[in-house]
């Protein structure tokens, strides 16, 4: 299989809900990052990789809701998630299930930003015992949205930090290991027509011909 | 050129005041307003349709024609005629009767409205919207242009040997501008019949409107209508002036931040430089609506927001002449420089006449 040529590097965006300085979940994002950008470089395939810090944009995106638009410095977080070629998607559980700041961000993006792109899911938590709403909550989110979400979603709880694993579970790094191979092997392999957005300007002024959209108010079911 | 305001019709509490004006007074105050607007010489007076609190304007046809009794020149017009849930019909024959008391002083703009329970209210359904304004207007166009129809459609009863009266004045069918924030389809019907197009761009930044003119003025010229350039865009503002700006923000601010559509969100600073709200000196509102034309092309109708949020009467009749004698005056000088003499002013009921006197008769 080819690669994309360097000219067009992958973009590669996580999306960090967390609101400590220092967070644990930008922790987390960091070394998912990192993995992935590693093994994507494996593919031949080094990516550009970003983070986009929620809190940084946390009254813009309450303005979003009001007003209807992203102000201009969300706009930018919101157009780097919708271009990416993979998204990293990680948020702190806050009362079983993701952040408030977390789900208005994904209120912001348009339905179809993450369709057939594929992400990581992450979450930190107090104890493992919050580990399944990656499962519950995250994946009918994005399943919703259409994203190609990698099997292995990787839940860090505050023992994580200080554990390895035992005969049960993997330890955190094989997890993000694992995660961050499947995130590359997606984004490598992922079909990119024309280039990653060589037909935008293009779709934008699509429209379906006046006559025929008329036509298909009359089809049954039609419209 | 064509200037003028356009108003929602909400009944909304002064939060300086926290008083609400009664629908009565709301209703008295646009009259108020129009006439106004015809005093200071401005051109266009629209009002909106709304079947719900706190709204009063659920008739618009009605109000315009009592406008037109008391005027002689303003040119009566809808921001938005509701066509997804206005039986066609009805439109046609309310806006004929308008057009022949106004003497031929109207046109109407159709929207689809974006109030959820109106459509069910009316008996139908808002995921068809966009279906509902395509196929309701293709009737109302024949019902203009034939004088007997026979209709089938998805959406209403069928009509045999139907005949919408009154006929249109002069057999000249009224001007239609299609409003549209969202909807290529509804740029793409606006391009099809080659009517108009009214973006209303003033709570969006400009680039998602750019892209719907764009598409518009390119499919306006694909069916034959005229060059991109010649298609006919009108455009929303938004101000509040004084002499002074500081003034002007100082006094505008408790509106901005209680008004109904905005309120509580962004600052006034940060939602002036993502939209084309603009408080502050005349001058400062001239150079603002100028710039509209570097974004969006020579256009022929400028309509601008003056009377919501609250803001009392008294202060919006300050504002339409402040308008009239200092901004828009301005305005029609600059914008006729350097327009080429081929871009064409907004269709009005003498030139439509001028012009099917002018062509053979298509039937």
């Amino acid at each position: 299989m080819s690669t994309p040529a360097q000219s067009q590097r992958l973009s590669l965006v996580a999306v960090s809900a967390g609101l400590g300085r220092p967070s644990a979940t930008r922790l987390l994002v960091d070394r998912l990052t990192a993995a992935t950008a590693e093994r994507l470089a494996e593919h031949g395939a080094a990516p550009a990789t970003r983070v986009v810090e929620l809190r940084e944009h946390a009254s813009d995106i309450a303005n979003a809701m009001v007003t209807g638009f992203p102000g201009s410095g969300l706009r930018a977080a919101v157009e780097a998630v919708a271009g990416a070629d993979g998204v990293i998607a990680a948020t702190p559980v806050f009362t079983a299930s993701y952040s408030g700041l977390f789900k208005s961000f994904i209120d912001v993006l348009e339905d179809t930003a993450l369709a057939g792109t594929p992400v990581l899911l992450a979450a930190t938590g107090g104890t493992m015992r919050h580990s399944l709403m990656l499962e519950h909550t995250m994946r009918p989110l994005f399943a919703y949205l259409r994203a190609l979400t990698v099997p292995t979603g990787v839940f860090a709880a505050s023992d994580d930090w200080g554990a390895g694993g035992d005969s049960y579970t993997a330890d955190l790094s094989r997890r993000i290991d694992r995660a961050a191979g499947e995130l590359a092997a997606f984004m490598a392999g992922r079909p990119r027509p024309g280039g990653a957005h060589g037909t935008a300007e293009e779709d934008e002024d699509a429209v379906v011909p006046f006559e025929q959209r008329l036509a298909q108010i009359r089809e049954p079911g039609g419209g | 050129m064509q200037f003028g305001v356009f108003s929602v019709g909400d009944v909304t509490p002064d939060p300086l005041t926290h008083r609400a004006p009664t629908e009565h007074e709301r209703i008295q105050a646009m009259v108020r307003i129009a006439l106004k607007a015809e005093e200071v010489g401005l051109d266009v007076f629209a009002t909106g349709e709304h079947h719900n609190p706190p709204f009063v304007p659920s008739s618009p046809t009605t109000l315009l024609g009592y406008i037109a009794a008391r005027t002689r020149r303003l040119v009566l017009s809808t921001a938005t005629t509701l066509v997804t849930t206005n039986d066609p019909v009805k439109i046609a024959e309310d806006y004929a009767m308008l057009q022949h008391l106004a003497e031929g002083r109207m046109d109407l703009m159709l929207g689809r409205g974006n109030t959820g329970p109106v459509y069910p209210w009316f008996g139908k359904d808002i995921r068809q919207g966009i279906d509902l304004a395509l196929e309701n207007y293709a009737l109302l166009h024949r019902l203009w242009r034939e004088d007997v129809v026979d209709w089938e459609g998805r959406f209403r009863t069928p009509l045999q040997s139907f005949t919408a009266t009154p006929r249109p004045l002069d057999g000249i069918p009224p001007f239609v501008w299609h409003g549209s924030i969202r909807s290529r389809e509804i740029a793409e019907q606006a391009a099809y019949y080659g009517d108009g197009f009214f973006a209303n761009n003033i709570f969006w930044p400009k680039e998602h409107f750019q892209r719907l003119i764009r598409i518009y003025r390119l499919r306006f010229a694909h069916y034959g209508h005229g060059d991109p350039d010649q298609a006919v865009v009108g455009l929303g503002g938004q101000v509040f002036m004084r002499p002074n700006s500081q003034d002007a923000v100082r006094e505008f601010r408790p509106y901005f931040d209680n008004a109904p559509v905005y309120g509580h969100g962004p600052s006034l600073e940060e939602f002036m430089a993502e939209t084309p709200l603009t408080v502050g000196s005349p001058q400062q509102v001239i150079d603002r609506t100028l710039a509209f034309r570097e974004y969006f092309g020579d256009y022929q109708r400028q309509l601008f927001l003056m009377d919501h949020a609250g803001l009392p009467l008294a202060s919006v009749l300050e504002q339409l002449d402040i308008l009239g004698e200092e901004v828009v005056p301005v305005l029609r000088a600059e914008f006729a420089a350097g327009r080429p003499d081929r871009v064409p002013d907004a269709p009005t009921h003498a030139s439509l006449l001028a012009r099917a006197a002018e062509e053979p008769d298509p039937t």
